[in-house]
């Protein structure tokens, strides 16, 4: 007997998962894709399904209801998305009995895909051979309808663990090549805190000489810890007002970004004043990259339509509550993100690998499966 | 979070939860009528804000803070509560709060009375979170929770933490007509002393105890603070107001009574949130403001689109707009929808309609031509063609046909039909006739008479049977033929009413939807003569009970000292200053004096009589100060019927010990007791009069201190008081001649005054 995807969707777990994204506590992309893995696994550990398309099914309904928390949490979907993309894959496997030479993550990348032609996916299907010697998949067994979950739970717990690894050592994978991107004295700009760009600019620390300029980032001023952080590290460090970055864009090698997601065109959603510094970067042809794990790569492409997709905080930040007297008189809008067009970036660097704006949908065509694009 | 978690470890880690429980106790009936006719089938919390009812608000609130367990306190409509809160998603499984709804005794009238239940009900097993059921926050409310437990490690008496924001005093959200001084100590942010403020009238002063500046190097009076009445409690609270069965308001009575209270030893802190908002609808204009705050999304993330607590999603558009994301709202294409609109679903607006700054809730109609602005559309509501709706509140099902005007501050209650081409008047509250309701109506209200219990039922009935018996035809006519509304009259206050300052109509007034009251703001210079009046009725209040309780100890004949025990107490209990203690005993001694027909000597030992047997009194009111006491003496004489016993008193004090030559010299030094100063001439030349008198007395002492020093050493007392007291009333001391003849006129003055009075007493 399967479990009912909508009761599965209602479990404690997931709702209190749901509840905390609603209300904004659990936030970070890095933060909600790892407490979204760790529902997952809770939930597929303890659910029943006798097929494939149950069990799909059931995480899909979890998906959704996560993803109707907190829309504007790219994360959540993109982690879900991953998720089924490795348990059909690990299905696929199985149900093969031969193990399919599996492009492995870090094959997965642009030079590759122009060697090799088409990822592995689309050859899946046609091996039908299957190895007698390997356990065979009994699906949708009437005399023992958990058979089919028994002998594959143990595999989906192992490609949980990988979207899990990969969350966690993302900041190492991306931050590997680092000194490569980043030359000796060099001037780098960089807006607002983020971990991965932080992780990055330590890890090219040790063998580079290089000066970052760290602009405040009002109204968060989050770009404060951030410099703080970094001269901690001993990289010589400035912090400047966000009103001077074209001034000094004349000087700067590198405009170095964070994303809080990236869309299947090649744009990207990233911390207020990301445009400003994008805009004025192109002024100046001063290259911008944009450092990003892979679980932040977004199949939605066109949510930069929608106003709201933005995400507008609380104006407090920006105009105190006790100004009272202006509080009746001023409407404050205060995004928590830019949308940063394709045209003004010039390279994504994940861990997987570099990529151009215009090769984002292929990554996207690679780590998710087509039929997961709506949840 | 950590899905390894066995079984095992769960049931320990269940245990240790138990024990952390968070729990709070929501008051959810509001103790008051600002919303009336709105909350006459509905309780206050259940009225919708931005299309969630308000308990969802502060359920939300309280989930967003960590809290687990709550309990609902509610009393008026007490089955609607339940019920709604039965059907709520938050008494799902996965909800991950416990809601238990609490039904008071129909005699709780005040907070207090509630927080009293909660005490017998013994529900309390911690610290916990008090707020109201219109609560509307994002504050977290867990790091005030942990900063009190903190507090209480160090500091038993710390019962309470109160949650106060920082605003502007022009701040919308700020309640004009009910908002408070604190005085807080900046490093531990103690709350000092605690008085509330009234919007009208004005108040001008507030009076912070003498003990607090004196301890406390460093204070803060802060009046620009919103009380969010979120309060962390600790187990005593509920305890404490059982004890004071008087206390009634939270803040008004409990925690000043606390600060003020000499004997409780408890403290109170505060806790001013630098992050987050928090507010309370207490009437119909913070409804406004928070509405809007809700909309400017400062109270993100409890915003329409992202975590509404009615469950509904809308999509935010640029300029604050919502619109229900369904794609069921009809929106024509020549209407207009202005910043800060919210739109529920399934709502229509037809061609040229504006709608601007407004809520409306599910399934409304606004039609053709009309214009909705700053107003509160509750679900089902619909608003003809060419209508003008603006600042009201219109609640759900009501139909406002064509044509018709609805002035800024108007509230319509449920149901009602008002129109067409009608014209409300500014502040008109309407509610639906119960009479003309059809057979389907009154079948939908026997059944909601059913749910409701009896008394709460009568009341409203009763009110409803007043409002409807008391209805002007005249104005129900400008409603329109189609109406079916009752016009809820403007509030007024009954002369023997006696109605708490904060519910004073002109003090309401500052709490209605669209009122901007500057007529009431403009009569503020006018304040400083009406706080005046409230002063001096203390103390008229005060001299009328010394008077009674002296008439009583000299009835009664009780000793000096019971007497002055008594009056000790008085002064503390109305903290009058000790001068006027004086002023109302000499009054009531002076007054208790007998004039009699011939003067002379009956007078005289009528007057030994009197200041022998009370004169000690004066000395033992608190304080030792014979100057004044000539002062007050004075003062009365010259404004009473016994000036000509003046000298007489005077030469009595003396006799008496209580005032001494020195006092008298003292006294006729001072510039003020030749009546310098004093307004009407008339009381002046009294003042002067007494001055002479006193004048004689001096020139008389001198004469004895050259003369007769030895003498009136080895003189006796009655003796030594012959001369003195003689001394004004039959002049056998030289005297100059200036003096003489004013001292005849005086003479002269007193006996026509003596006569007028043995008049008087013969005529009665």
């Amino acid at each position: 007997m399967a479990t009912d995807p909508s009761s599965v969707a209602n479990q404690r777990v997931v709702e209190t998962l749901a509840s905390r994204l609603r209300r904004r506590q659990v936030v970070g992309s890095r933060e909600t894709a790892l407490e979204t893995v760790l529902v997952l696994r809770q939930v597929i550990s303890k659910v029943r399904f006798s097929n494939i398309d149950q069990l799909v099914e059931i995480i899909r309904s979890v998906g959704r209801k996560l993803v109707e928390a907190q829309p504007k949490e790219h994360t959540v979907g993109n982690t879900v998305r991953k998720v089924l993309h490795h348990i059909r894959e690990e299905y696929h496997t199985a149900s093969q009995g031969t193990a399919v030479v599996s492009t492995s993550k870090d094959t997965l990348s642009i030079a590759k895909f122009v060697l090799q032609g088409q990822p592995r996916k689309q050859n899946v299907p046609q091996k039908t051979t299957l190895n007698k010697s390997q356990v065979m998949l009994k699906e949708n067994d009437e005399d023992d309808p958990d058979a089919f979950a028994r002998t594959l739970k143990p595999v989906l717990m192992e490609a949980i663990q990988d979207v899990l690894d990969e969350l966690e050592t993302v900041y190492d994978n991306i931050s590997k090549n680092a000194k490569d991107h980043i030359h000796s004295d060099e001037i780098i700009l960089i807006i607002g805190k983020s971990s991965t760009v932080e992780a990055f600019l330590k890890a090219a620390a040790p063998y580079r000489k290089y000066t970052v300029i760290v602009a405040d980032t009002a109204p968060s001023y989050s770009g404060h810890d951030m410099a703080q952080s970094l001269s901690s590290a001993g990289i010589s460090t400035v912090l400047v007002p966000d009103s001077s970055i074209y001034a000094l864009m004349s000087r700067i090698n590198k405009v170095m970004l964070g994303a809080h997601a990236i869309l299947a065109n090649g744009g990207m959603f990233a911390i207020t004043g990301s445009l400003l510094a994008a805009t004025a970067a192109r002024a100046h042809s001063t290259p911008v990259v944009v450092c990003a794990g892979q679980f932040k790569l977004t199949p939605q492409w066109n949510l930069y339509h929608e106003y709201g997709a933005l995400d507008f905080a609380d104006p407090s930040s920006v105009l105190g509550f006790e100004e009272g007297n202006l509080v009746d008189k001023v409407d404050v809008v205060n995004p928590f993100y830019d949308y940063v067009r394709p045209e003004l970036i010039d390279a994504f660097i994940t861990n997987d690998g570099d990529h151009p704006p215009s090769s984002v949908y292929r990554l996207i065509k690679e780590a998710y499966d087509d039929e997961d694009y709506e949840l | 979070m950590s899905p390894n978690t066995s079984s095992s470890t769960g049931k320990d880690k269940l245990i240790v939860d138990e024990e952390e429980v968070l729990q709070a106790v929501i008051l959810a009936d509001s103790f008051n009528k600002r919303f009336k006719p709105l909350t006459t089938h509905k309780p206050r919390c259940l009225l919708p804000i931005c299309n969630a009812p308000l308990l969802d608000w502060t359920f939300e609130s309280l989930a967003l803070a960590g809290v687990q367990e709550i309990f609902v306190i509610c009393r008026s409509h007490a089955e609607l509560v339940k019920t709604a809160i039965k059907n709520s998603k938050w008494s799902k499984p996965g909800a991950g709060l416990k809601i238990v709804p609490i039904v008071t005794a129909k005699e709780t009238f005040t907070p207090g009375d509630a927080m009293r239940d909660i005490y017998t009900h013994g529900i309390i097993t911690s610290d916990f979170v008090l707020v109201t059921g219109d609560l509307v926050s994002n504050i977290r409310i867990g790091d005030v929770v942990r900063e009190h437990k903190e507090r209480r490690k160090t500091d038993k008496d710390a019962i309470m933490t109160m949650v106060v924001k920082q605003s502007g005093v022009n701040h919308r959200t700020r309640s004009r007509g009910d908002s408070a001084v604190f005085v807080i100590d900046p490093e531990t942010s103690k709350c000092l002393h605690y008085e509330a403020v009234t919007g009208y009238p004005p108040k001008k002063y507030a009076s912070i105890p003498r003990e607090i500046l004196n301890e406390h190097p460093e204070v803060e009076i802060r009046n620009d603070l919103i009380d969010c009445s979120i309060d962390i409690c600790s187990v005593e609270v509920p305890s404490l107001f059982q004890d004071n069965f008087d206390y009634g308001d939270v803040r008004r009575d409990f925690v000043h009574g606390v600060l003020t209270s000499d004997l409780l030893m408890k403290s109170i802190y505060c806790y001013i949130a630098k992050e987050g908002y928090a507010a309370r609808v207490r009437d119909t204009r913070s409804y406004d403001s928070i509405s809007k705050d809700i909309l400017a999304r400062w109270t993100f993330p409890l915003v329409p689109d992202d975590n509404h607590p009615g469950g509904h999603s809308y999509e935010h558009l640029r300029g604050n707009k919502y619109i229900a994301k369904d794609n069921s709202v009809i929106l024509s294409r020549t209407c207009k929808i202005g910043n800060n609109t919210l739109i529920g679903s399934k709502s229509q607006i037809a061609d040229n309609a504006q709608v601007i700054a407004s809520v409306l809730g599910q399934q409304c109609i606004v039609g053709a031509g009309s214009i909705v602005r700053n107003s509160y559309l509750f679900d089902g509501a619909v608003i003809g063609p060419n209508c003008v709706v603006e600042h009201s509140i219109i609640a759900s099902g009501v139909h406002i046909k064509e044509r018709t005007r609805v002035e800024r501050g108007c509230l319509i209650a449920d149901g009602v039909v008002v129109g067409p081409q009608a014209k409300l008047a500014p502040f008109s509250r309407l509610s639906k006739r119960r009479q003309d309701s059809d057979e389907e109506d009154e079948e939908f209200e026997d059944a909601e008479e059913e749910v409701k219990t009896a008394t709460t039922e009568d009341e409203v009935d009763s009110e409803l049977e007043d409002v409807e018996a008391n209805q002007d035809p005249e104005a129900l006519a400008k409603l329109g033929p189609g109406t079916n509304a009752i016009i809820w009259p403007l509030p007024t206050v009954d002369e023997d009413e006696d109605i708490d300052e904060l519910e004073h109509p002109d003090n309401q007034r500052l709490m209605r939807i669209g009122d901007n009251a500057s007529d009431l703001v403009l009569s503020d210079p006018g304040s400083i003569t009406s706080s005046g009046q409230a002063d001096s009725a203390v103390i008229s209040e005060f001299q009328q009970e010394v008077k009674q309780s002296l008439d009583r100890a000299f009835a009664e004949g009780h000793s000096v000292d019971n007497a002055a025990v008594e009056l000790k107490t008085l002064r503390m209990a109305s903290n009058v200053s000790l001068r006027l203690v004086r002023e109302a005993v000499i009054a009531a001694i002076v007054s208790r004096i007998k004039i009699m027909a011939g003067g002379g000597i009956p007078q005289r030992q009528e007057i030994a009589s009197m200041i022998s047997r009370w004169g000690g009194l004066i000395d033992k009111i608190g304080g030792v100060d014979p100057v004044e006491t000539v002062e007050i003496l004075q003062e009365y004489c010259a404004s009473s019927d016994r000036l000509p016993l003046f000298g007489q008193i005077l030469a009595a004090l003396y006799q008496d010990d209580i005032v001494d030559e020195d006092d008298i010299r003292a006294w006729h030094g001072n510039s003020k007791s030749q009546g310098q100063g004093v307004k009407p001439t008339s009381l002046q030349d009294n003042y002067n009069k007494c001055w002479v008198t006193g004048a004689h007395m001096i020139k008389q002492f001198d004469e004895q201190d050259s003369d007769e020093e030895s003498e009136e050493d080895s003189d006796d007392g009655s003796e030594s008081r012959d001369p003195v007291v003689e001394n004004p009333v039959t002049k056998e001391l030289p005297s100059a001649g200036a003096n003489s003849s004013e001292e005849n006129s005086c003479e002269e003055n007193s006996d026509e005054e003596d006569e007028g009075n043995t008049d008087e007493d013969d005529s009665e």
